[in-house]
């Protein structure tokens, strides 16, 4: 008789029970551009397959229907904009426009989707990065004079018309955000309160993993691996704008898709802008407008407090960090040496 | 023999040791790092992959092939028929979770991990 099985047969159970076998459902998509990636907790196989499934037809109709420059309803009200004459506005660009000049009118203007020229003039509206040269200053100065904002576009129901015949729409630093929040809409009607939803690498989070928190890394702007780690419970957006992103290289100088409104050339002095906030497409406007404002606390912290984001961290070109007190204690570095973290006024 | 112990326990002992180190493997390796990444091609399940034995892939895309090297617990994408690059400038792969792809091929390779130590990376 062997006496000892029992004892094996127990630490066998007790190790298979230490196993960890959490109820995440987890799916990749290649849409809307990018990768996306939603997590589910506590979702069986089928039911998370038919969430992902509804996120996928979703995400591609949006891209199809708000991509700048290919060709499809955000094509087509840019080649009418400069008609100056009102026209049809195909109902899917309409909460867009209202939506994106809101968070523009309350960025002083640092987030501005109607300079779709300059995003052109800089080789940035297209699949492939420019190469450079940088255009010509006189061809910056040019559409810099025309002055295209928001503010000139007058809705009407879906009725459309632009003042300034400047204005081309490009929801580059907008759309995804606004996509990532209808996503969330979607799982909250499919009954699902916990999930993930990132999309090449921007991400609103809601509820949580089981007993603890979601546990989200931020990877570092200049070398592999991360570079800290927060915890999200509740609902909560978080956006990075990188300058290692979209961007070319000319005559040793980096030139990232970032365009500042002021000057007509891309934003300097930021390699990464990390915003937190409720809703996602605060979030993704808020990065592009802090990215414009640059590193000095004077100029960010008045567009972060404009935009009612609820925590920013920025990595300057040097390495240096700068944080809102409201990410104290939330954000725990994942590099060695820790970076010495300046900590800005409260929001 | 000890009396307490039988032959058949001495076997059942000898055999547990030599489970030992297998069913560590299998139940208590959720550090964080990964063992294994997956490969996907146009949204389908192309391989699974050790990334402890070290080697080199080719992966066929929708455009071309995009290559992988593998090896001491990460994966990186060192070629790709893109213009970009943005795959192989996303460097290295270590991290349960991490992801990497090349959007105009439509390959990508995600780390996996049974507990990661983030669920969800944000870049």
């Amino acid at each position: 008789m062997i006496r000892a099985l029992p004892l094996v047969l127990v630490s066998v159970l007790l190790l298979t029970a230490c196993s960890p076998r959490p109820p995440v459902y987890q799916e990749q998509l290649l849409t809307f551009g990018t990768l996306v990636d939603v997590t589910l907790w506590n979702v069986d196989e089928a039911r998370g397959q038919q969430a992902v499934a509804t996120l996928a037809r979703d995400f591609d109709y949006m891209h199809d229907a708000w991509h700048a420059w290919h060709r499809g309803p955000l094509g087509r009200v840019n080649q009418l904009l400069p008609m100056g004459e009102w026209f049809s506005c195909p109902p899917s660009i309409v909460p867009l426009i209202r939506r994106s000049s809101e968070l523009s009118r309350a960025s002083g203007g640092l987030f501005n989707p109607a300079i779709g020229q300059l995003v052109r003039l800089w080789g940035f509206a297209s699949d492939e990065p420019p190469k450079g040269p940088p255009p010509a200053p006189e061809a910056i100065r040019a559409l810099l004079e025309k002055n295209p904002q928001m503010s000139d576009l007058e809705l009407d129901g879906i009725q459309l018309r632009s003042r300034n015949p400047a204005v081309r729409l490009d929801f580059g630093a907008f759309a995804k955000g606004y996509a990532v929040d209808r996503a969330i809409e979607q799982l909250r009607e499919l009954g699902i309160e916990n999930a993930i939803v990132n999309a090449g690498g921007d991400l609103r989070a809601i509820g949580r993993h089981g007993e603890r928190p979601w546990r989200v890394g931020i990877r570092h702007p200049r070398q592999p691996g991360m570079l800290a780690a927060v915890d999200i419970e509740g609902d909560e957006s978080v956006f990075t704008s990188g300058d290692y992103e979209r961007y070319f290289d000319y005559d040793g100088k980096r030139y990232q898709h970032i365009i500042d409104p002021r000057s007509g050339y891309p934003a300097e002095g930021l390699s990464s802008v990390t915003v937190f906030a409720r809703q996602a497409d605060v979030a993704d406007a808020a990065a592009t407008a802090i990215t414009v404002a640059g590193p000095d606390v004077a100029d960010w912290l008045p567009v972060a407090r404009a935009l009612g984001v609820t925590g920013v961290m920025l990595v300057d070109t040097a390495g240096r960090v700068q944080m809102t007190p409201s990410l104290r204690g939330r954000i725990y570095f994942d590099v060695e040496p820790k970076p010495e973290v300046r900590f800005s006024e409260p929001l | 023999m000890n009396r307490w112990l039988t032959r058949g326990d001495w076997l059942l002992l000898g055999a547990v040791a030599l489970l030992l180190p297998g069913l560590y493997a299998v139940y208590w390796h959720g550090s964080g790092q990964g063992l294994e990444a997956r490969v996907w091609v146009d949204g389908k399940p192309w391989a699974r992959i050790d990334l402890f034995r070290e080697q080199h892939l080719d992966v066929p895309g929708v455009l071309g092939v995009s290559h992988l090297e593998i090896g001491n617990g990460q994966v990186r994408f060192t070629d790709s028929p893109c213009q970009n690059r943005q795959c192989i400038h996303t460097g290295w792969l270590n991290e349960g979770g991490d992801v990497a792809a090349c959007l105009p091929n439509r390959v990508s390779v995600q780390i996996m991990a049974d507990d990661p130590r983030f669920d969800s990376i944000n870049f």
